[in-house]
């Protein structure tokens, strides 16, 4: 009979033990990516790994993030299924070719005789008070992009699951991480527990007044805005999208049409953010449904902030509140 | 058919000569400690002036004073500035602590007419350039994206993408070319670009994309690595399997590694540069080979990934050790000298805490009018209606 | 006394360890000493003295992990002086909170970094200037302006609620435009609900904010439904008959509920339940009335009009609206007000083939009678046509019903939605009457009616009835109600 094994563990730590799994699962699992073998990641998240699988399946690469994706699409072909680092968001651009040009279209290319089994970590959104560069959230570039499928965890124990499935897949993976949230909240993970599929999207707070949907750092901030709306007597209703591309519409579609009211709360500028594909699938599937148009709360269109300005920039618990309070008020 | 294989003579398998042997780098050689027989260096470690057949100039009393003045200073304002980071004044900081004379010497070797494409450690070459140290703390304090005006001290903003700015300056170079600044002969007109990078910015496509424009369009810049082993926690062992300046010979320039610790070495390799590229010969890399003595920057932990006895071993090649030593054997300075510039050091440390926590916070509306030359009206409506949001709560004026 | 509060070392770290204090309380440190080593989640951090001064406390103990911001040693009181310089200690003096820059206010109130993960609120809302939330229109339309303004699109909505602006119909914002370039404002359910009964979005006044169409105005303009069969939305007929799908042999037929029908039921159910019903009956002679309709009938001015004694009493009831208006009046919850009509559009109810429809004759107390006599020709010969427009069954004030076409005497009518009360005509029969003590056959009919005993008492109801039957029982008392 197997020991469960729960334990309270921060996303940190669930990508960690995730990883672990999936290179404990399949050989031909690599991570690669800068100063991720001997230092264990800028964020820990692959502390320990090469001490335990050797330097030739975690790869310290050299300061050149399109040469770390082009050559991971190269062991890609060769039958690995390479798991790519990149340090921060704002650092992703250097390889923007590789994965748009190569990464996102070599299974189309060569009519799926070549698959690109590819997952590309990104630590992505705000709220650490760093430099430039490295607080940025470009999921929708990528979400924009066929050929990718891109997904974003919010807490540890999706963290922990998420990965190793996003690993098994055998399409390129997009995987954004909150850094905000890497070493902050814990949550209690249960390794023996089974995970419900990778491309879903889940309801994390039931109510009835209004749709509030988030993914990544945002999911926190909408789960206290809905605690804060209901001490004012409303129900919120919190879906954390979790899959960004392809979008899981059902949950949000069913909510909205209960709800009649929906709002998109992401880091990313609200312009042309992934606020903006949903407000146009919500509208045409729940047209009739709506009773007030769909609202988006994002980052403002100025390029992201010196950090001492980041909290008042970020989405937070007022401007989603506001955005609520404006979806009521139709 | 017979394979060939079987059949011929000499090298692999009988498939023809040796190619490293004939065609390779001589040596393979890993990164030496000592810096290889190319090393240029005018001050040994141990405080003793050497000569250099291709670098022979004199430094006079005050410049040798000078030179080790601002590397104290230097030193002092890195050091202050980690502090500050640990007191909670600072969200990061990229510390040189160990890089003091390769940034000094060569920033004493421009011109004012040059022009610098720092990276995001270059508080030296700030240093030399004029710029008030305060200023530099803006950026690791949070509260700007870089505060001076780069035409106004010949010194870009700081670049936080690794390489990115080694194409600029190769750009800015050929705008000087057109400019009819390069070549002239008059002193007073002709001038270069000075671009830094690090080892690890080697590998980034762009920094060899930046040496390809260059070397074709034979532009004004001098391409300045600080080698200081490290990027992050990968050894340049990882990023170069050859010397760097050697690299420079491939894409069809001269390259030459300067011993970074040594001031004057790195200011007379540099100098050299630098009159080359205004002189209009076109580009030079200039290897300055170091060591980063601290952490990549108040986040790391360098004791993940190196030994200390690297470390210590590095100590002993510390640049403002040597030239002390060389000032006080040779009675180049006085005792009033280092006490009056410890001094210097100490209010310099209290300025820059007392200015740190003085300073202004960023005003959030300031941000929408600053994304663009011309601000659309959808973007000022934005930061109206953010105005607006902001007065809207208690304790707001 | 200055507090060293934790700092985050490195780039969105939350809490660390106190491992190893390296001062102890008494002990004096310079600017920069260091005091203490802690452990992050990456790394092992020695922390140097932000102040100069004697250490008063150690405010943490080894072992103990804490959270970013959260105080670890008190150092001051004794020397406070910056060692390194003879300058002022850098007491750190609670700074002033820049309070137009609330960012500022996070954790470590605009001093330091420390903290800046901003300080945890909890979950709840900054509090706004004023009340909470918007109590007045102005401010909640300030509020939506604000919300709007900066969303993308946003600027849009600044321009159409401009602040302090009552909340009109949209005719007031938009009086430059022309009605036909201006499409209808209503929320998409709304046109749902209109376009599957037939109405016509530009025919109805709005009465919601911001001048858009409410669910309430396309309801009230089926009551007595019809559904748009002149003007049809999308050309599909909108309402169909009483006939459903019948497969002979069947037990059952199944009609569905939609069009003209669905309209009335919920116009009726809206009146029956939320107005109080009181229905009074008088049975009176109408054997004047009757005689009167024959001698109009030869009056030059009426030659070429139906007379009825229909005629007859909706004059008498027009003229009797003017000693109880109130009967001609709206009971408006929304506002909390009875709105009394200064005039009277008097709706007769009328059977058609597609159902009961109630059209008006609009400012009827103003006309004469052959003028009336020809508008409720008119309104009788287009319902029963089938052609009643939707505004003809508009804005009406108070209504007849005539079931006395169907032999019938009386009832309990329901009054139509938006109005007060409602007068039922009945059958004119020969029947046995008391006339000076004697017993003979008269002409004899029954008037019903129904009010509103939210706002009409007993008295206003029966001298409303009282008084048209006593025209009819004799027309020349219509003299007494002129």
């Amino acid at each position: 009979m197997t020991e469960r094994t729960v334990q309270k563990v921060t996303l940190a730590k669930g990508l960690n033990l995730g990883l672990r799994k999936a290179m404990e699962a399949d050989d031909k699992v690599l991570l690669m990516g800068e100063d991720v073998g001997k230092l264990g990641g800028v964020f820990r998240i692959t502390d320990g790994l090469q001490k335990d699988f050797g330097e030739d399946r975690v790869i310290d690469s050299p300061l050149a993030e399109s040469g770390i994706v082009g050559t991971a699409v190269g062991l890609a072909m060769r039958g690995y299924r390479p798991v790519v680092e990149i340090q921060f968001d704002g650092f992703v651009y250097p390889a923007y070719d590789q994965i748009v040009c190569q990464v996102a279209k070599i299974h189309f290319r060569s009519q799926g005789r070549v698959k690109m089994p590819m997952v590309i970590r990104i630590p992505f959104g705000g709220g650490i008070g760093a430099v430039e560069h490295h607080s940025e959230s470009p999921e929708a570039q990528f979400a924009h992009t066929p050929g990718l499928k891109v997904v974003a965890c919010s807490n540890p124990v999706d963290g922990y699951w998420m990965i190793q499935q996003a690993i098994a897949h055998d399409d390129p993976v997009i995987f954004l991480e909150p850094k905000r949230q890497y070493h902050a909240d814990k949550a209690d993970l249960d390794e023996a527990a089974t995970p419900g599929p990778l491309f879903a999207s889940r309801v994390v707070r039931q109510g009835s007044d209004a749709t509030v949907l988030a993914y990544g750092p945002t999911v926190k901030t909408c789960l206290r805005a809905a605690e804060a709306a209901a001490g004012e007597g409303r129900s919120l209703e919190v879906i954390d999208l979790r899959t960004l591309s392809p979008l899981d519409m059902a949950p949000v579609l069913d909510s909205v049409r209960r709800t009649g009211r929906a709002v998109v709360v992401h880091e990313a500028h609200a312009n042309l953010g992934m606020g903006a594909e949903l407000a146009a699938r919500i509208t045409e599937e729940c047209f009739y449904s709506l009773e007030a148009p769909v609202l988006r709360v994002g980052g403002f269109d100025t390029p992201y902030p010196a950090s001492r300005l980041e909290e008042e920039w970020l989405p937070d618990i007022d401007r989603v509140l506001d955005a609520v309070d404006r979806s009521l008020g139709f | 058919m017979s394979d060939p294989a079987a059949t011929q003579p000499g090298g692999s398998a009988g498939f023809g000569p040796d190619l490293a042997e004939v065609f390779g780098p001589a040596r393979l050689q890993p990164s030496d400690e000592d810096g290889g027989p190319d090393l240029v260096q005018l001050l040994t470690p141990e405080g003793e002036r050497v000569r250099h057949p291709a670098f022979d100039i004199e430094f006079s009393e005050a410049e040798l004073r000078g030179f080790y003045r601002d590397m104290v200073l230097v030193r002092r304002l890195d050091i202050e500035a980690t502090a500050l980071q640990r007191h909670g004044e600072l969200g990061i900081w990229a510390q040189l602590l160990g890089q003091e004379a390769a940034q000094i010497g060569a920033g004493r070797a421009l011109r004012p007419h040059d022009f610098v494409f720092p990276t995001y450690r270059e508080h030296g070459v700030a240093w030399c350039r004029g710029l008030d140290p305060l200023k530099l703390l803006g950026l690791f304090r949070g509260v700007d994206h870089g505060n001076w005006d780069p035409a106004e001290y010949g010194f870009g903003l700081y670049t936080i993408v690794i390489g990115a700015q080694t194409l600029h300056a190769t750009g800015y170079a050929m705008g000087m070319q057109r400019d009819g600044v390069v070549g002239t002969g008059d002193p007073d007109r002709d001038a270069a670009v000075l671009a830094h990078f690090g080892d690890g910015a080697s590998s980034q496509g762009d920094v060899n994309e930046s040496f390809i424009f260059a070397a074709s369009y034979n532009a004004p810049v001098v391409f300045f690595c600080q080698n200081n082993q490290w990027a992050i926690s990968e050894p340049i062992e990882r990023q170069s399997r050859i010397p760097l300046y050697q690299r420079a010979l491939g894409f069809g320039f001269p390259g030459v590694r300067v011993d970074g610790n040594d001031v004057l070495a790195t200011y007379a390799v540099t100098r050299a540069a630098l009159q080359r590229a205004r002189d209009g010969q076109g580009p030079t890399f200039v290897e300055a080979y170091t060591y980063r003595m601290g952490a990549h920057t108040t986040t790391d932990d360098p004791t993940r990934y190196r030994l200390s006895a690297d470390v210590e071993h590095w100590k002993l090649k510390d640049p403002i050790a040597r030239l002390e030593v060389y000032l006080k054997r040779n009675g180049l300075a006085e005792e009033a000298f280092f006490s009056d510039l410890a001094a210097e050091a100490d209010e310099l440390g209290h300025t820059l805490r007392e200015g740190c926590k003085a300073m202004p916070d960023p005003q959030p509306l300031d941000i929408f009018d600053r994304v663009y030359a011309d601000t659309p009206e959808e973007l000022a409506a934005q930061r109206d209606g953010f105005a607006a949001y902001l007065a809207s709560f208690e304790g707001a004026h | 006394m200055p507090e060293y509060k934790l700092p985050d070392v490195g780039e969105g770290l939350t809490e660390a360890e106190i491992v190893t204090w390296k001062v102890k309380v008494g002990d004096v440190v310079a600017v920069n000493d260091v005091v203490v080593e802690i452990e992050t989640a990456k790394s092992l951090v020695e922390l140097p003295s932000p102040y100069a001064g004697e250490v008063t406390a150690i405010l943490v103990a080894e072992g103990e992990t804490v959270q970013v911001g959260t105080p670890i040693i008190a150092i001051g009181a004794g020397e406070m002086a910056d060692r390194s310089v003879g300058a002022p200690a850098p007491a750190q003096d609670a700074m002033e909170i820049d309070l137009s820059n609330p960012a500022a206010s996070g954790g470590g109130e605009g001093e330091s970094l420390v903290g800046r993960m901003k300080a945890d609120r909890g979950p709840m809302r900054r509090p706004r200037r004023g009340s909470a939330s918007p109590s007045s229109e102005a401010a909640a339309a300030t509020q939506m302006q604000v919300q709007g303004s900066f969303y993308p699109g946003g600027a849009q909505s600044q321009s159409v609620v401009e602040q302090d602006e009552p909340a009109v119909p949209a005719v007031d914002v938009r009086a430059d435009a022309p009605p036909a370039d201006v499409r209808v404002l209503a929320k998409p359910p709304v046109r749902k609900l209109a376009k599957d009964l037939g109405v016509d979005l530009r025919s109805l006044t709005p009465s919601g904010p911001g001048g858009t169409v409410t669910r309430a105005d396309v309801e009230a303009a089926m009551t007595g439904a019809l559904a748009g069969d002149a003007r049809p939305v999308d050309g599909r007929a909108a309402a169909e008959g009483p006939g459903g799908v019948s497969r002979p042999g069947e037990r059952e037929t199944r009609e569905p509920i939609k069009g003209v029908r669905k309209m009335m039921a919920a116009a009726m159910v809206d009146s029956a339940f939320t107005a109080p019903h009181v229905t009074e009956w008088v049975t009176v002679d109408a054997t004047a009335t009757v005689e009167l309709v024959e001698r109009l009938k030869k009056r030059r001015e009426l030659r070429d009009r139906k007379v009825t004694p229909l005629l007859v009493i909706a004059k008498a009831a027009l003229l009797a609206i003017r000693r109880t208006p109130l009967v001609n009046s709206t009971w408006d919850e929304a506002a909390g007000e009875i709105v009394l009509k200064h005039y009277v559009n008097l709706g007769i109810a009328a059977a058609t083939p597609r159902g009961l429809v109630v059209p008006n004759v609009k400012d009827a107390d103003a006309m004469s009678l052959p003028a009336l006599a020809g508008a409720l020709e008119e309104l009788t010969s287009t319902a029963r046509e089938g052609r009643t427009q939707p505004a003809e069954m508009a804005g009406g004030t108070f209504t007849i019903t005539n079931v006395g076409v169907f032999g019938v005497d009386g009832g309990t009518p329901i009054i139509n939605p938006g109005e007060s009360a409602i007068l039922c005509v009945g059958a004119i029969k020969e029947q046995p009457w008391v006339v000076d003590g004697q017993v003979v056959p008269r002409q004899v009919m029954t008037l019903t009616l129904s009010f509103d005993h939210r706002h009409i008492d007993g008295a206003t109801g029966s001298q409303f009835l009282a008084d048209v039957a006593g025209v009819v029982a004799d027309p020349a008392s219509a003299l007494l109600l002129s």
